[in-house]
């Protein structure tokens, strides 16, 4: 059951619904009464993406349709930009894409997801492994348009001593999801650091939700998920951190904080903890709240206008997440969409 | 040191579960199995009003409908509701007009279990203790209640749920399933069709009830099912405190107590409900047990409404239970205090809702797991807020303990926030004894099994300080019986 199968079979039954505890907060079906034609091929794309000039090579999948993997092989070390756009022609699309890293290789993998069409629903199944020892840094901004419908969904499976980091920038569809679930062996010291940004207006919705599996000891996984949610904008996240039988000594932390600054916007949040071994240390944290009253009164009364202080503490609360990106290009990128993102919703 | 040793003592003396044994009592029995004529059947022994009937019938045939949830982080072979009775009581004569005319072999029981039911009897060795009301519940009747005179007298109800039928029909009627809606869900819904007592209590405006109240259930028959109904009303301005405490025998087959627990709070008026649960949890490979999925809700209807749900899990093979309060009320508040303890084989899926719809309302849960052996634990809790509930501040809190390698914990939190000036935090941890905590205490001069033990109760000791002082007492035994042998 999924959104990708709906589209490739037609069949609306295939759709997530909030009875699927998983989707209990991104409906799909009582969304969608009917699917977009197939998206049309699309050839001649040539506006650049978010993270223009940063990358190496870029590979792009336009309507659905690209090359199928990455290779970064044994030892090598990569900077791509991975671009899934949705054209002005664009309806209904599911793409598929493997990437491998191969034992000891770098991957900096700057991911962007471009919609420029409308009404489009779109899913992008990711598929990543990462060798002995390889290291990837994932950077994803999405731009969907707010009236599509927007699904990513990644597996990632971690070789011995290997290390992820990933960062999402979410702004919200009509639906979105970013899916992550890492299968994190542990052994060898074996790292996983996933964090989010959402920044929402409107009617746009952005649902972030991760699973990562312990399946060896001495793991370490650390994730920081942050967002703001103005207007009826809705924001979700779902953490799940499972420990398997004999994970011994993993260590995993999940935080999740989130502002509201409206009335008629909502927050959704699921962090779990599932645990089957004893000498663990795992803790997660969720707070849902306003900006804090004392931190605006202490700038108001240093001279900066409130809509100034607003603007600079929320910059301030989503920029911890920003100062985690590895890649330096990338983390100037995130600063300025963090910041263009709160200059359009205010 | 003293008071270490004393429950190490105690522990000792006990057997794995006291309360196991089973009483020979002359019983009658419904038919086995549930159709139509089983909920006849039990409304006509009760001799209920025909609106009380059609209640029933009305559940039933909405129960037929339902499925059975699967939600839960919890397993266990399906459920036959037709190899079960359900209606167990013990015969009598005539009903018994006084204590005295109770048959000696069930006061024998109550006696055997520690349960007062002779009203001058009081604590043992403390002077001026304060008086307990106890409502005692047998299989699916209600055997007796005690100082029914004298909360008579400050216009306090506190009886059966027969007897409220009977004598209070209106009250009942106006709020029964009110806060429980008969379809609420799967094992609510088949408590309405065939729930055959529990207690009732009235708390008139104004007044602060005189003793604490409490309901002890014992479940004796074997291939039974308990589903007792609770319905508590506290009108504007009053105060209770109710307790409530339960064992069974053990036994190799699995039995089913399906419970539904209604508080109506009025404005400005506090209910305080404490629960020992100590039914029998099956033996050390998971054979027998009780199924306990019992539904608790409370309402706080008018402002400034108090709930305040406090629970020691420590039996049953499987617990499925969520107090919960809807906090519709301005400026009402709901309170959430568990300890849940699961050792051998025993699964638990408990935790609390905190629904906020009115302005400035506020909870607080604090939640202590504690897992051993290859039991399973899961904490499962909702606080969401009200485009309404404006003001409106959460506080959550669990911890999970870990004793041993073949047991898990889980934390499962949901939490929706609907308005901008809500305020929610949540936090939630899971370790094992420290090592360096153990080693100190050991170092000390304790032995393995008391260092844990006074690990264990310093970890649970912020929901202990909420229950009233005897409970507080047997609960903090009960922590130790539970883990016994789960250390080493």
């Amino acid at each position: 059951m999924s959104l990708a199968r709906a589209i490739e079979t037609g069949d609306l039954a295939q759709l997530p619904s909030r009875r699927d505890e998983d989707w209990r907060w991104t409906d799909l079906r009582g969304l969608l009464r009917v699917l977009p034609p197939p998206s049309p091929p699309h050839v001649g794309w040539a506006a650049p993406g978010p993270f223009a000039g940063l990358a190496g090579r870029e590979v792009k999948i336009v309507n659905g349709r690209g090359p199928g993997g990455i290779t970064v092989p044994a030892g090598e070390r990569h900077t791509v930009a991975l671009r899934f756009i949705a054209a002005p022609d664009a309806g209904a699309h599911a793409a598929r894409l493997a990437i491998e890293i191969e034992d000891g290789a770098e991957l900096v993998l700057l991911e962007s997801y471009e919609g420029v069409g409308e009404g489009y629903v779109a899913q992008v199944d990711l598929r990543i492994r990462l060798g002995a020892g390889a290291r990837l840094e994932r950077i994803v901004m999405t731009r969907d348009s707010p009236d599509s419908v927007s699904v990513s969904k990644t597996e990632a499976t971690l070789g011995p001593a290997a290390a992820l980091a990933q960062t999402v920038l979410a702004a919200g569809a009509r639906r979105q999801r970013t899916e992550t679930r890492v299968s994190h062996p542990g052994a060898g010291g074996a790292s996983v650091r996933l964090d989010g940004l959402y920044v929402l207006d409107g009617k746009r919705h952005a649902d972030i939700t991760t699973v990562v599996t312990h399946d060896g000891v001495d793991g370490a996984t650390d994730q920081l998920t942050k967002g703001v949610a103005r207007d009826q904008a809705r924001g979700v996240f779902q953490g799940r951190i499972v420990v398997s039988p004999g994970a011994d000594r993993t260590d995993a932390r999940m935080g999740h904080h989130a502002l509201l600054l409206s009335d008629r916007a909502e927050v959704d949040a699921k962090p779990e903890l599932e645990i089957y071994a004893d000498d663990v240390v795992c803790a997660h944290g969720n707070t849902v709240g306003a900006l804090d009253e004392e931190g605006l009164f202490y700038a108001k009364q240093r001279g900066i206008p409130d809509a100034e202080a607003r603007a600079m503490l929320t910059e301030a609360f989503l920029g911890e997440v920003v100062d985690r990106i590895g890649h330096e290009g990338a983390r100037e990128v995130a600063r300025t969409w963090v910041a263009k993102q709160l200059g359009a919703a205010s | 040191m003293a008071a270490v040793t004393q429950t190490i003592e105690h522990v000792a003396e006990l057997e794995r579960y006291k309360h196991g044994f089973v009483s020979d009592i002359a019983q009658d029995f419904a038919p086995k199995g549930l159709s139509e004529a089983t909920v006849r059947f039990i409304s006509a022994k009760k001799g209920e009003p025909a609106w009380m009937l059609d209640w029933r019938l009305e559940a039933y045939r909405r129960w037929l409908a339902l499925e059975e949830p699967a939600w839960a982080r919890v397993h266990f072979p399906r459920i036959d509701y037709q190899d079960s009775y359900y209606y167990a009581a013990p015969s009598e004569k005539a009903g018994p007009k006084s204590l005295d005319e109770v048959d000696p072999e069930l006061l024998a029981v109550y006696a055997k279990l520690g349960i007062p039911l002779k009203e001058q009897a009081v604590l043992a060795g403390v002077e001026g203790a304060p008086k307990y009301a106890v409502d005692a519940v047998f299989d699916s009747v209600s055997v007796v209640t005690t100082f029914k005179a004298e909360l008579a007298k400050a216009g306090v109800i506190f009886c059966s749920m027969s007897e409220a039928i009977r004598d209070h029909g209106d009250l009942v009627r106006q709020y029964l399933g009110s806060v429980v809606p008969v379809s609420d869900n799967y094992f609510a819904c088949l408590n309405s069709a065939v729930f055959s007592d529990g207690s009732f209590v009235y708390i008139p405006p104004g007044v602060r009830c005189p003793m604490e109240l409490s309901t002890y259930f014992r479940i004796n028959a074997a291939q039974s099912g308990q589903f007792e109904r609770t319905l508590i009303i506290a009108d504007q301005g009053s105060y209770v405190s109710y307790l409530e405490g339960c064992t069974a025998p053990m036994r190799d087959e699995n039995q089913l107590h399906a419970a539904v627990v209604e508080l109506v709070v009025l404005e400005d008026a506090e209910i305080k409900y404490s629960t020992v649960q100590n039914w029998y949890p099956g033996d050390a490979e998971g054979r027998g047990g009780i199924y306990n999925f019992v539904t608790k809700r409370a309402d706080c209807r008018g402002d400034r409404a108090k709930v305040s749900w406090t629970q020691v899990e420590t039996g049953s093979a499987i617990t499925w239970k969520y107090p919960s309060c809807i906090l519709r009320g301005a400026g009402s508040s709901g309170e959430f205090y568990s300890i849940a303890i699961t050792n051998n084989r025993q699964q638990a899926d408990t935790g609390t809702k905190m629904i906020h719809l009115g302005p400035n309302t506020r909870s607080r849960i604090i939640s202590k797991g504690i897992s051993a052996g290859h039991s399973s634990n899961t904490y499962r809790g909702l606080v969401s807020a009200h485009p309404k509930a404006r003001g409106a501040r959460n506080f959550t809190q669990c911890d999970s303990l870990l004793i041993g390698k073949q047991c898990a914990a889980h934390t499962t939190p949901y939490i929706e926030a609907r308005n901008a000036s809500a305020k929610f935090e949540h936090e939630a941890t899971t370790t094992r004894l420290s090592d360096d905590q153990l080693f100190y205490a050991m170092q000390r001069g304790l032995s393995q099994e008391e260092a844990v033990q006074l690990l264990v109760n310093g970890f649970v000791k912020d929901v202990l300080q909420k229950l009233p002082m005897e409970f507080a007492v047997e609960a903090q035994k009960l922590v130790a019986i539970s883990l016994e042998g789960s250390v080493g």
